[in-house]
């Protein structure tokens, strides 16, 4: 079942006063964090965090289409399949 | 032709109806490209072998493959997991600061406030965002591939420049 609109997203408390603080000061640390649960809000935009997998950190570099989606979607909890085969993949 | 000339296309995952077709995950940005194979290396036993497409149908990022001499669903089960692969001479050329992920393997990378800090030891692929692996004095560093964050790609040079957002590297190496 879906959360209430009523309750409004869910957003770890201290996450959020982190990046309040940071966007106050004019700052873009990166931001530790271990609430996977956490919904990515507008204001994370820009910002970078080291989401935890249960093992490491992962980087999560925040974009406008990352808005609305849970931290833990970005930080894959099992061992990475290696992909140093050559591929027509790449940055365009 | 060799596996190191040659780039994976995608693999086999099972066959398709009565007639030999087989079905395949393309694996690349863009399948479509390929709607006018002629034929495709399979892999088997570590060296390549060259079939001739009769069919190609596209489904998304999966193909129907209908190959010259595969014809009973007992031969097109014979190939399920075979990876494919294409020569590397067919990738277009993606210009400046564009680049395949394979290309940047041992790279150095270079960050405006730290200096030179590492080599491109592989690139996770994960759909959501791609992670550059750097190997950083024995310990790995991942570099998500965002524009603000990498900067350019000098392919001459093998240089990434990159913009590291404040306390990205202390994560990875401070204990």
């Amino acid at each position: 079942m879906a959360r209430s609109l009523k309750k409004g997203p869910y957003i770890d408390f201290r996450l959020s006063n982190k990046v309040d603080a940071m966007n106050e000061g004019g700052k873009k640390t990166v931001i530790k964090t271990w609430s996977r649960r956490s919904m990515i809000s507008p204001e994370f935009v820009g910002h970078t965090f080291a989401v935890h997998n249960g093992n490491k950190f992962i980087p999560v570099y925040v974009t406008e289409n990352m808005v609305g989606h849970k931290f833990g979607e970005f930080a894959p909890t099992r061992t990475y399949k290696g992909h140093i085969n050559k591929k027509d993949k790449g940055k365009r | 032709m060799r596996i190191d000339q040659c780039f994976e296309l995608g693999y086999i995952t099972k066959r398709h109806g009565l007639d030999g077709s087989v079905n395949a995950v393309l694996d690349t940005d863009d399948p479509s490209v390929y709607i006018d194979l002629e034929a495709v290396f399979l892999e088997h036993g570590g060296s390549l072998v060259p079939y001739i497409v009769e069919d190609i149908r596209m489904k998304g990022d999966q193909a129907i493959f209908t190959f010259e001499g595969v014809e009973s669903p007992e031969d097109a089960d014979a190939l399920k997991g075979v990876k494919l692969f294409l020569p590397l001479d067919i990738l277009p050329d993606l210009g400046e600061g564009k680049f395949y992920y394979h290309e940047i393997v041992g790279f150095r990378m270079q960050d405006r406030q730290h200096g030179d800090f590492g080599t491109v030891t592989t690139v996770y692929d994960n759909d959501k965002q791609p992670l550059i692996a750097v190997d950083c004095n024995g310990k790995e560093v991942l570099v998500p591939m965002a524009d603000d964050i990498l900067l350019k790609v000098d392919k001459e040079a093998k240089v990434i420049e990159t913009q590291l957002p404040e306390g990205l590297l202390e994560v990875y190496t401070e204990d």
